[in-house]
């Protein structure tokens, strides 16, 4: 999947031309130019995904149960027990909670794949490194593909030796965050990012099959405290595992910027997906912290 | 196409009253300080307008292309509203053009027409020294008060307010392939080509517009997704940005002060 054939033929062409293109705004541009960074051009990487709900509880699963002991394969899976107390083989769980690990390696798949495209870009462009790094996954087209778009400028080092070899480093950070990691005397090293998904089943297997669609959710007595607890598990799971996510790619190295998105999905009755995205700059200290000046007290007068 | 003969009857009169020191602009207070600040002075507000019709072009079901006509039909239209602006700019004797947007509307009356219109402030130096373009022109950029102000200080002058654009027809898939790939989450190669490619000319021609102009760079890039009126599967990628050119002499930056607001 690497390589040059990678990159669309328009891409070396527009690459190649004399002046930069840079998706940075010109606050951004200015600070960037006071950090003696100088913009080399505008890369991308983009990459189209199948996107569908596989595996367990799909349609095209359909008849199977969804209520596996190990749940997905995933790390996290949690089953809640039937409060009847009477023991029978499939009157037993009643509501899982599990991760959805092939919607993360999917994700992880679209993401890595459209960024090594970026960064093959930068290593066109003989880049240092990228800023200003974004990325978005939208639905496209038809509603089962999704596109994944990561974008961000490639600087060159004014006065610094050509690039090594190895990868150029990215950041989503540009301008005047940028330039206060680096007085604070840090380096970025890579983007980082990862997404969790977790999927809340509320179902009592013998009480869909008997009236089909019930869930616990809606039934009375013990459930609304159920409710809180599977869901509030849920989300709690969702978070943990992105951050073990991103604390595995970072080594010895600190993150920093953080941004966590969590988004709750409604596929039915009792049955939910919550998502979160964690996003931030793997950051490496290069230098002592240099002290600022004081700064000047304002007063606005508007 | 070009020359004064191009602009409405009323635009001359409006111009005229231009030309006697009144001036109109939709800059707010604080870019008008700004723009007055670095030596620049509003002279009137400037557009230009184009209706042109916007057909559908055939296409096949199948196959992933660019639809030229289309293409075409997008960028000479805008081009044809900047240059009605930018010729309004010219009567007005301006240096330049700042806070260019370019809109795109529809209207009931006209399917498959729209309207595309250039709106900006035409500005003049106060120190007689032109910033005109390498094309003689006034300058165009989608630049605020504060960003124009902000560019001129790191040594950059605009150039241009530059665009390219790709109208593309994305295949759709067989059911074949749909359901060959049911039950997994995969790349398809050909969707990301089709849009890889389509980004990339429009940002390569916009790029070939920046060195027309003998640009050394483009800044603030903005990459737009429309599908108009077109359906799902044909998308205009357009690329815009100003177009800016280092001029000779090495500006040193300030280093920003830091404050601490003292208000709650």
């Amino acid at each position: 999947m690497t390589g040059p054939p990678d990159v669309p033929e328009a891409a070396p062409r527009r690459l190649e031309s004399g002046s930069f293109s840079s998706g940075l705004t010109v606050p951004d541009f200015a600070a960037c130019l006071q950090m003696g960074l100088r913009p080399v051009g505008l890369v991308q990487g983009f990459c189209a995904m199948q996107w569908g709900w596989y595996g367990a509880g799909s349609p095209y699963m359909r008849g199977m149960s969804p209520y596996t002991p190990q749940g997905s394969g995933g790390a996290y899976a949690q089953t809640w027990y039937c409060p009847h107390g009477f023991v029978s083989g499939e009157h037993r769980m009643w509501g899982q909670n599990y991760e959805q690990v092939w919607v993360e390696q999917a994700w992880l798949q679209g993401f890595n794949t459209a960024f090594g495209r970026l960064i093959e870009e930068a290593k066109e462009v003989g880049a240092h490194g990228v800023i200003g790094v974004t990325d978005t996954a939208h639905s496209l087209l038809e509603s089962n593909v999704a596109e994944f778009h990561v974008l961000g400028t490639a600087v060159v080092v004014e006065g610094a030796p050509p690039p090594p070899k190895g990868e150029p480093w990215s950041t989503y950070l540009a301008g005047q965050r940028l330039a206060k990691l680096v007085e604070a005397g840090f380096m970025p090293i890579s983007v980082v990012a990862s997404i969790a998904s977790v999927r809340v089943w509320a179902y009592c297997v013998t009480e869909y099959l008997m009236e089909g669609g019930a869930t616990l959710w809606q039934t009375q007595g013990t459930a609304p405290v159920q409710d809180v607890e599977q869901v509030s598990e849920g989300l709690l799971a969702a978070r943990a595992i992105a951050r073990d996510h991103v604390r595995r790619q970072l080594g010895t190295d600190t993150l920093h910027g953080v941004t966590v998105a969590t988004s709750e999905r409604e596929i039915g009755g009792g049955d939910q997906v919550f998502e979160c995205t964690l996003r931030g700059t793997r950051v490496r200290r290069f230098k002592d912290f240099d002290p600022i000046g004081a700064p000047r007290p304002t007063v606005r007068l508007s | 196409m070009t020359g004064p003969t191009d602009l409405p009857k009323d635009a001359g009169h409006r111009l005229e009253e231009l030309q006697h020191g009144f001036f109109t602009s939709d800059l707010s207070v604080n870019e008008f300080l700004l723009v007055k600040e670095c030596g620049f002075h509003p002279l009137g507000f400037v557009m230009g307008s184009s209706i042109y019709h916007t057909g559908i072009q055939g296409r096949r079901w199948s196959k992933s292309q660019e639809l030229d006509k289309l293409t075409e039909a997008m960028y000479n239209a805008r081009e044809l509203a900047m240059t009605r602006m930018e010729e309004e700019a010219e009567a007005l004797g301006a240096d330049g053009v700042v806070g260019v947007r370019l809109d795109v509307n529809y209207y009931e009356w006209g399917s498959d027409a729209a309207e595309f219109i250039a709106l900006g402030t035409a500005v003049k130096a106060e120190d007689g020294k032109s910033y005109r373009n390498k094309l003689g022109k006034p300058f165009t950029s989608d630049l605020s008060g504060q960003d124009f102000w902000t560019i001129m200080q790191t040594g950059y002058v605009p150039q241009g307010l530059v665009m390219g654009t790709c109208v593309y027809h994305i295949a759709h898939r067989g059911l074949g392939q749909t359901l060959g790939s049911v039950g997994q989450n995969v790349e398809l190669p050909n969707f990301t080509q089709a849009l890889y490619e389509a980004r990339e000319l429009a940002m390569t021609r916009m790029q070939d517009e920046g060195n027309r102009l003998e640009a050394t760079g483009i800044v603030g890039v903005r990459l737009e997704e429309k599908t108009h009126q077109w359906g799902s599967h044909t998308i205009e990628f357009l690329s815009l940005g100003t177009a800016v050119t280092k001029t000779a002499d090495e500006v040193t930056l300030p280093r920003p002060t830091v404050i601490i607001s003292l208000d709650n």
